[in-house]
């Protein structure tokens, strides 16, 4: 018996264009004083990382497949497929890394491997939605001689900072690094290099605020206002809108703000309606505030963007997009009276209106929601951030 | 029934009707075919205000001005005017109204005293007041400003029967708030402080608990500004209170006075303009369910600034605000505490402290934490949230933000408890009825399947996680039932899967140790429990059994005051040794939180013995308890783990109390040092108070943290221009967000230890806890504070702890680091005081050497300077330098040449000030360094030191280097660093470690060219090739070559190589002819120039011929091109060395294409290329070769042009050695140089073999020329040759590089001579190398 453990030190997400490291453990489980006989062996192991693309059926019309891809992988067990036995296609692997070969353990021992590869900066982040999922794993394969492939796969999360791509690393500028005697860790400073790069690049595309002022009106006239600070937002943070309802001239009795995602399957690849397919644009409520604000000024809200939600994206096949959607309650009859007459001299009754028709209308106010840091969206998915499998 | 009073003395009567059937307002009605959720089961709840009726039922006239009106069960207490408490019956208008007049009521200090003084005068009048039911009277405050407190003596309310107790001091109250639950009276005063008492238990009398108030420190604008406290009031869970004053503000206070929140610090108070806010004015505040809300009257009361005026007008008319808050899980679920999470509840989410996954990975991220218990937020506020940099992430601010499943909260608003499992995966809410639960992993809610029984169960006692498990007190409504219940977590959440105990009373707290639960019931007992996992089958449930109940009644007056139970393994005596054996401590003792008083029952061990060793273990647990002890008081909460850990046992098995204003206290335990007897005079255990700054909501136990939340104010003002801000009201108020906070505290209790002569105890600590990564700042901090104490004390210490705190840090390592770095935190003033307690920094400083921990030895370096003659400083300051230098610190070597030029010039100017010698070494100095270096180093402009290319380097001037340093190049201070700066080299190269000479130029841009010109027969000379070329393999990870078996083998099936044999046995026989002529001084020239003539054997006649001529141009022609400047740049006409000449030494390809190989030869070498060594050695050695052959060292240029094997190197070298400006000296040696290496090769390494046959051909031109530059000192007149033999050393020590071509024939002829004599003394090992070789060919 042979256990092989895969840890991922940082946390399972990363951001594309990061280099992960995995450090792959293989112990032999026996306890040393067992007989040297049960030592054990492995022929090899070895790692990839790759992305499974998987799309419903009913949403999304693919193009045919070739025939020698069916969807579900085949079940070979003596070649290293990593995506072998999953659903879908693999659109995207790194290649293989072999971590060792021909391993004997003794009872008791135990040898780490580290395996370091980039993550490819082109893919799509992970999601899974309604009518695609893109699912990122790393495998690891290890065969005992004679026996079928075992794989080990660690699910991992990638977030894609769309503008990335085209960023090079700035290959030793003009002063080049003079003298070799000059420690210089390329690959540690590329790597930070992305990260901080990408950090920078969201502090300055979300930490930028002004008021953005929307006026609210149905068909009889004005609601109130709505204002908010900030339209571009990361992974994490809080959105916060105000509205003034006091100005409005159509009473609002209650309103509701989703914060949504929309994904939406792009035309050439949308089923169409009629074939009994579901509709191509799917929504997804994230964080809901609901309100009754009746005879209410001034009111704000906050709406947590989950950590482990996808930020928007857009691939050939889906597109999805981040957005506030407003319910309002509005009162049909304009000139409601709301409140009890204050210059009554006679002692009366005062109640209100037992019901009250309404009509309901919604607004979308698209925002954008970017990754946040990997290592903070790691915190989003408590628990451990090692895999184990044992052969 | 609503009670009205009116200001003519009226009260009106309301009943409120909400019978009429199940009727709403306001329910929309909405067009036909929209999807509404009508259908919904709640909706008219939800979505409709109640049908309330008011009917006025009655119209009372007391005859005077109201004053204050209370509930007082079923009557209301009417406080009037005219000096009277009027008693009402709610409902029997008739029941014959009672007035007291309170001139009849007796006053005094206690209730011990029974013959009070009465209030002499009448006009005196109850201004507010305020029933207390656990305390069973009133709080009042008097007209006059006098406060006290009203009883009845018995339980029948009359004027004979009352009587009143008052405390002396209080002559300015304004308003009064009682807090049932901990028994609190809550005075305001004019003051603008509020002054909270409670009542002696046995005297009656009112004590003095603590006092709310604005600090001068905090708040030093406002203090004693406020005006007079308005309103006070405490939160429906009695947990928090809320003061505003007259001029406005709020600020949240914790039951015993910790300040959570005040909208009058600088956060709230300022625009971002500078003006000052009006603060918000409050007429009548009250809070909402549960304490999430607090409503608000405002009233603006109109006092228009200029700017303001027309928002005012705007807001002026009074309003109603809703402020939000969020609360800590613990202050209504306190069976929290012994877990590690934070967990904060909101009307409608929580918020959770989400690094726990990472804790355990990362020690240092444990200390995230979370929210508090008061998120703050105007309903006006604005939006957004506060930009957070990607750098901040280990200390991350975030949290989980779980909005609870709107499904339940829509029937079953407000939440009321909520708890979060040990893992912090899972969690459990508790709203009106029933509860759900929610996983973090799956990010999913699992409500009751059954509503019917979700809206049968009503959770009174809390509820708690015991592994999958969650335990609950509730009432069953159906069938009118106090039950516990049991439901697994994986289980739909069905009573079908619930384990239900019956429970004879209502429960009011719950709580889990271990496998137990406990019960703090509403009979007053307290009840035991069992709890064990079941499984049968595939249905897995927990079972629960009483184990023991314990009455209570005798000790509590009133369940209600119970604020927490926890059973815990806490005990007064340790009874064990550090040392022994710890098995999972046991339940011990009780805590019971009565209304803010600690109290501890512990099991009875008193009784027989014999019943532990009995073997049914429900026995030992049914060992009664003790009569209660007390622990402390003003207790808030209290945090024991059950977890045992054998190492920190001292922080694991202590108790940790939050007293509000108090700070925190800790019960710690003391151990007895080894298997000594504990003393019998020292206690067990100890109580420890200390402060920390903030409200602390859990305790990581193990690593000393407690962890916090304090509101945050994100402002908004800054955003927009007045006119904007003029139209958006939004901008007035701050917006409010809770961020995580931590704190350490381990460097108090430490300290608080030794003050009480506990220091055996503290050092144990200390050490259990000295892995943490903060503890060496824990260390400093104890250090400094008593330090700043103790040094700015005024009066003289009789017993100052700065010796002892000094000597308990030099049990640790970290003593030399911690002792500078508080020192460096501190004002000079201070340090000699530091350093009477701690020892002289110039032992400290070499004690830093000694350990060498350099960077600290730097930092005490300052210190020295400063207290120290420059002098001394200086020397210090060389010996760093030095160490430095050897050990590789670039940094630090570059700080350090910074310092003593500073301290240089101050010597020869002004005595070094503070400032300026503080800087070098601080991390800023750097810069500073850099900055100037750059500016003053003409070479190297716009290249930072450690950016020098190779072409700057290359091009230049190889003038004397000192000028790097400084612009005057002549001051004392910079010669004096290049002397050291060139010895240190020197030692370098002396030592053949040429990769740390790289560095350490290449570090600190030291001049390498120059500087090998000077000592390019000096220091710059290899004297042992063989050691070189080794040292040089192991540096630079090289692998020695090895031939491969097969090519072993080949060579010598070649013909070619046959022929070279015979060739080699023809030459031995020459030898001993030519070696007779040594004294000649030629022989030894000819005959290594036999012996280089074995490798090309064949063309030996045409070699010999054919490099005469081109040696005889070359001599020629060199010079002229060459000019003064020795560069390599002349050679541009040798093919093989053309790549090197354009400067693109990072080149990698061979160029063997120039040799005339065979295709063995050639298959041989590709091979060879194999075991080459790392690319980055190989870019190294290049560059080093490059500059070698800049400043002319050829002999360098060949060690390094065998280590790469490359042939091109050295014929190129050679090529230039046929210059005649190249001294002969260092030809010669190049020549024993390359025998001494063949020697070597052929017994040690004959990997090297192939290649040095490959060289051959050159190198018997390099004999050749060495003969020929030989040759013409024969014709020297001989005293020529001696005069300069004397004159050279001086005479090279002046001539700078530039002069170096000038002499060449001084050079060679006193170079031959010494050459000749080290030549007498090799040519025997030659000797019997060459018979090694003919050995080795024999062989093969």
């Amino acid at each position: 018996m042979i256990e092989v453990v895969a840890e991922l030190s940082r946390g399972p997400v990363f951001l594309a264009g990061e280099a992960l490291e995995c450090v792959v453990t293989v112990t032999n489980p026996l306890p040393p004083t067992a007989t040297s006989a049960s030592s054990e062996a492995l022929a090899w192991a070895s790692a990839q990382i790759h992305c499974q693309f998987h799309a419903s059926e009913s949403r999304v019309a693919l193009p045919p497949p070739d025939s020698s891809q069916p969807d579900v992988q085949p079940d070979s067990q003596t070649v290293f497929l990593p995506h072998r036995g999953e659903r879908g296609q693999c659109i995207l692997s790194t290649p293989p890394k072999i971590l060792f070969c021909d391993l004997r353990l003794d009872p008791g021992e135990s040898k780490s491997y580290s395996y370091s590869e980039v993550l490819p900066i082109e893919g799509p982040p992970s999601f899974r939605g309604q009518s695609v999922k893109y699912v990122y794993k790393l495998t690891i394969g290890c065969q005992r001689v004679n026996s079928p492939i075992t794989l080990l796969r660690v699910p991992l999360r990638v977030l894609v900072l769309t503008g990335l791509q085209d960023v090079q690393f700035p290959q030793d500028e003009a002063v080049a690094p003079s003298s070799p005697f000059l420690e210089e860790d390329e690959g540690g400073k590329k790597d930070s290099w992305l990260a901080e790069l990408a950090g920078e690049r969201l502090m300055a595309a979300t930490s930028c605020r002004s008021l953005h002022l929307y006026n609210i009106s149905d068909g009889r006239g004005k609601v109130g206002t709505f204002g908010i600070f900030k339209s571009v937002y990361r992974l994490g943070e809080d959105v916060v809108g105000t509205l003034n309802l006091g100005e409005g001239t159509v009473a609002c009795l209650q309103f509701s703000v989703s914060l949504q995602t929309e994904e939406r399957v792009q035309p050439e690849y949308q089923r169409r309606r009629g074939t009994g397919g579901a509709p191509s644009v799917s929504h997804v409520t994230h964080a809901r505030h609901q309100e009754s604000c009746l005879h209410t000024t001034r009111t704000s809200f906050s709406l947590p963007i989950p950590l482990s939600s996808t930020p928007g994206f857009c691939t050939a096949i889906v597109s999805l997009k981040w957005r506030l959607h407003f319910e309002f309650v509005t009162s049909r009859e304009p000139g409601l009276v709301l409140l009890p007459p204050m210059e009554q001299p006679e002692p009366a009754t005062w109640t209100g209106p037992e019901q009250v028709p309404v009509d309901t209308f919604s607004w979308d106010l698209p925002i954008k929601v970017l990754p946040t840091s990997p290592t903070l969206a790691s915190y989003a998915a408590p628990g451990p951030s090692t895999s184990t499998i044992t052969i | 029934m609503i009670a009205v009073s009116t200001a003519n003395g009226y009260i009106l009567f309301f009943h409120i009707i909400s019978s009429r059937g199940d009727k709403y307002l306001y329910e929309p009605v909405y067009p036909k075919g929209s999807p509404q959720m009508k259908g919904m089961p709640h909706f008219k709840e939800e979505q409709c205000a109640p049908a309330l009726n008011l009917e006025m039922s009655k119209i009372l006239d007391l005859q005077a001005p109201i004053m204050s009106l209370q509930s007082v069960l079923e009557d209301l207490l009417v406080a009037t005017s005219d000096g009277f408490l009027h008693l009402i019956h709610w409902e029997g208008m008739t029941n014959g109204r009672k007035a007291i007049n309170l001139c009849t009521v007796p006053f005094s200090v206690d209730l011990q005293s029974s013959r009070g003084s009465f209030l002499g005068f009448t006009d005196v009048h109850i201004r507010d007041m305020e029933y207390c039911a656990t305390l069973d009277g009133f709080a009042v405050v008097f007209n006059d400003g006098k406060v006290g407190f009203i009883t009845p003596v018995s339980s029948r309310f009359t004027a004979e029967q009352l009587h009143g107790v008052w405390p002396q001091d209080v002559v300015d109250g304004t308003c009064v708030a009682i807090n049932n639950k901990y028994r609190l009276m809550a005075f305001g005063c004019a003051s603008g402080s509020v002054q909270v008492y409670t009542i002696d238990n046995t005297t009656g009398a009112m004590l003095l608990s603590h006092k709310l108030e604005l600090t001068a420190k905090q708040y030093p604008d406002i203090w004693n500004k406020t005006g007079a406290v308005k309103l006070i009031r405490w939160s429906p869970d009695n947990s928090v209170v809320i003061v505003t004053w007259e001029y406005g503000g709020l600020s949240l206070w914790s039951v015993f006075g910790a300040q959570l929140l005040c909208t009058l610090g600088g956060d709230f108070a300022y625009r971002s303009d500078g003006t000052k806010k009006d603060p918000l004015k409050i007429n009548s505040m009250s809070w909402g369910a549960e304490g999430y809300h607090l409503w608000v009257i405002s009233g603006f009361t109109s006092q228009p600034t200029d700017i303001d005026a027309d928002i005012r007008n705007i807001v002026k008319q009074p309003s109603i605000l809703l402020f939000q808050f969020i609360k800590s899980v613990l202050t209504v679920n306190p069976c929290m505490s012994n877990q590690e999470q934070v967990l904060l509840q909101g009307e409608d989410r929580l918020y959770l402290n989400c690094g726990e996954a990472s804790q355990a990975q990362n020690p240092k991220s444990s200390s995230h934490s979370q929210l508090k218990p008061s998120r703050e937020k105007s309903p006006f506020t604005d939006g957004g949230f506060e930009s957070q940099g990607l750098s901040t992430l280990l200390g991350h601010r975030h949290w989980h933000v779980v909005q609870i499943s709107s499904t339940y909260l829509e029937s079953n608003w407000p939440i009321r408890f909520s708890a979060i499992d040990k893992l912090g995966q899972n969690i459990a809410v508790v709203g009106k009825f029933g509860f759900a639960h929610y996983s973090l992993l799956t990010k999913k809610w699992k409500l009751f399947g059954n509503i019917t029984q979700e809206q049968n169960m009503i959770v009174t006692g809390g509820l708690a996680w015991w592994n999958d498990f969650m335990v609950l007190a509730c009432y069953n409504i159906s069938d009118r039932q106090e039950e516990l219940r049991v439901y697994l977590r994986t289980s739909n959440l069905d009573n079908a899967f619930a384990h239900v105990t019956k429970a004879q009373a209502e429960t009011l707290l719950l709580s889990v140790f271990r496998d137990m639960v406990i019960v703090f019931r509403a009979d007053c007992s307290i009840c035991l429990y069992s709890i064990e996992r079941k499984s049968d089958g595939s249905n897995t449930t927990a079972g629960i059994q009483v184990l023991q109940e314990v009455s209570m009644s005798r000790y509590i007056p009133h369940p209600f005051l119970v604020v927490s139970v926890t059973l815990t393994s806490v005990s007064t005596e340790n009874g064990i040794t550090l040392k022994m054996p710890q098995q999972a401590r046991d339940a011990e003792s009780i805590m019971l939180n009565l209304a803010g008083q600690l109290i501890m029952m512990q099991r009875d061990r008193s009784g027989p013995q014999i019943r532990e060793k009995d073997n049914n273990p429900n026995q030992r647990k049914l060992l009664p308890f003790c009569p209660p002890v007390v622990l402390a008081q003003s207790v808030e909460n209290v945090w024991t783990t059950c977890r045992a850990n054998k190492q920190k046992r001292h922080l694991l098995e202590a108790l940790w109390l939050s007293c509000g204003g108090a700070g925190m206290k800790v019960w710690l335990p003391l151990f007895p040092r080894d298997h000594r007897k504990p003393h019998s005079f020292l206690s067990q255990r100890i109580m420890l108070p200390f402060h920390i700054n903030i409200y602390p909501l859990a305790v990581l136990f193990e690593d000393a943290l407690v962890l916090g939340a304090v509101n945050d104010t994100l402002l908004y003002d800054s955003l927009y221009t007045r006119n904007s801000a003029r139209e958006h009201l939004e901008v007035l108020f701050p917006f409010c967000v809770v961020e995580r906070t931590s704190q350490i505290y381990l460097h108090h209790i430490l300290r608080q230890l030794l003050v009480r002569n506990l220091g055996e105890q503290a050092l144990l600590l200390a050490q259990s806890c000295a892995a943490l990564p903060y503890f060496p700042h824990v260390l400093e901090l104890m250090l400094h504070e008593v330090l700043e104490e103790e040094a700015t004390s005024r009066e003289p210490i009789p017993d100052p702890l700065l010796p002892t705190v000094a000597k308990f840090i030099t049990e640790f390592p970290l003593f030399l680091q911690t002792v500078v770095h508080c020192a460096r935190k501190t004002e000079y003033a201070l340090w000699n005081y530091l350093f009477a307690a701690v020892g002289n920094p110039k032992d400290l400083f070499e004690e830093c050497l000694m350990a060498q921990d350099l960077d600290t030895a730097a930092s005490y370096l300052i210190i020295l300077q400063n207290m120290e003659v420059p002098a001394v400083s200086r020397q210090h300051a060389t010996l760093l330098f030095n160490t430095a230098l050897e050990q590789g610190k670039w940094d630090l070597c570059r700080h350090m040449i910074r310092f003593l030029k500073a301290i240089g010039s101050g010597d020869s100017e002004t005595p070094p000030s503070t400032p300026t010698a503080q800087e070098p070494s601080s991390s800023g100095g750097f810069e500073f360094f850099r900055n100037r270096s750059i500016s003053l180093s003409q070479s190297a402009e716009n290249v930072p030191p450690s950016k020098f290319s190779l072409q700057k380097t290359l091009s230049m001037p190889s003038g004397p280097s000192g000028k790097r340093w400084s612009k005057d190049s002549d001051c004392a201070e910079n010669m004096y660093i290049d002397m050291m700066l060139w010895r240190h080299a020197r030692h370098l190269l002396e030592d053949v470690r040429l990769k740390d000479l790289g560095c350490f130029a290449a570090q600190l841009g030291f001049e390498l060219i120059s500087w090998l010109c000077k000592e390019r027969t000096r220091a710059a000379r290899v004297d042992n090739f063989v050691i070189a070329l080794k040292r040089l393999h192991k540096d630079f990870l090289w692998p020695l070559p090895i031939i491969p078996a097969s090519s072993i083998n080949s060579p010598f099936k070649n013909g070619k190589y046959r022929t070279v044999g015979e060739q080699l046995l023809k030459s031995q026989a020459a030898n001993p002819f030519l070696s007779l002529e040594i004294d000649t001084g030629i022989s030894n020239i000819q005959r290594s120039q036999s012996w280089f003539s074995n490798i090309g054997p064949t063309h030996h006649e045409i070699d010999t011929a054919s490099s005469h001529g081109p040696q005889m141009q070359d001599a020629f022609l060199s010079p002229l091109s060459k000019g003064d400047e020795c560069s390599i740049g002349s050679a541009t006409d040798l093919t093989e060395s053309s790549s090197m000449v354009d400067g693109d030494w990072t080149m990698v390809d061979e160029n063997f294409s120039t040799l005339s190989l065979t295709q063995s030869e050639l298959e041989h070498i590709s091979m060879e290329l194999a075991s080459k060594g790392p690319h980055k050695s190989q870019v190294q050695l290049r560059y080093l070769l490059h500059i070698f052959m800049e400043a002319g060292c050829l002999d360098w240029c060949i060690v390094i042009g065998l280590i790469l094997r490359e042939s091109s190197i050295i014929s190129q070298v050679l090529t230039i050695s046929q210059s005649s400006e190249v001294d002969g000296e260092m030809l010669q040696n190049i020549k024993t140089g390359l025998h001494a290496v063949d020697r070597w090769a052929s017994t040690d390494c004959p990997g090297y073999k192939p290649f040095l046959n490959i060289i051959k051909p050159q190198l018997q031109k390099l004999s050749e020329i060495t003969e020929e530059q030989v040759q013409p000192d024969a014709f020297q007149p001989a005293a020529m040759g001696k005069t300069s033999e004397q004159t050279s050393p001086r005479a090279e020590e002046n001539r700078g590089s530039s002069c170096h071509g000038s002499i060449p024939q001084i050079e060679a002829g006193s170079n031959s001579v010494v050459s000749r004599k080290e030549e007498d003394i090799t040519s025997g090992d030659e000797e019997e190398h060459f018979q090694d070789g003919t050995y080795d060919c024999s062989v093969s």
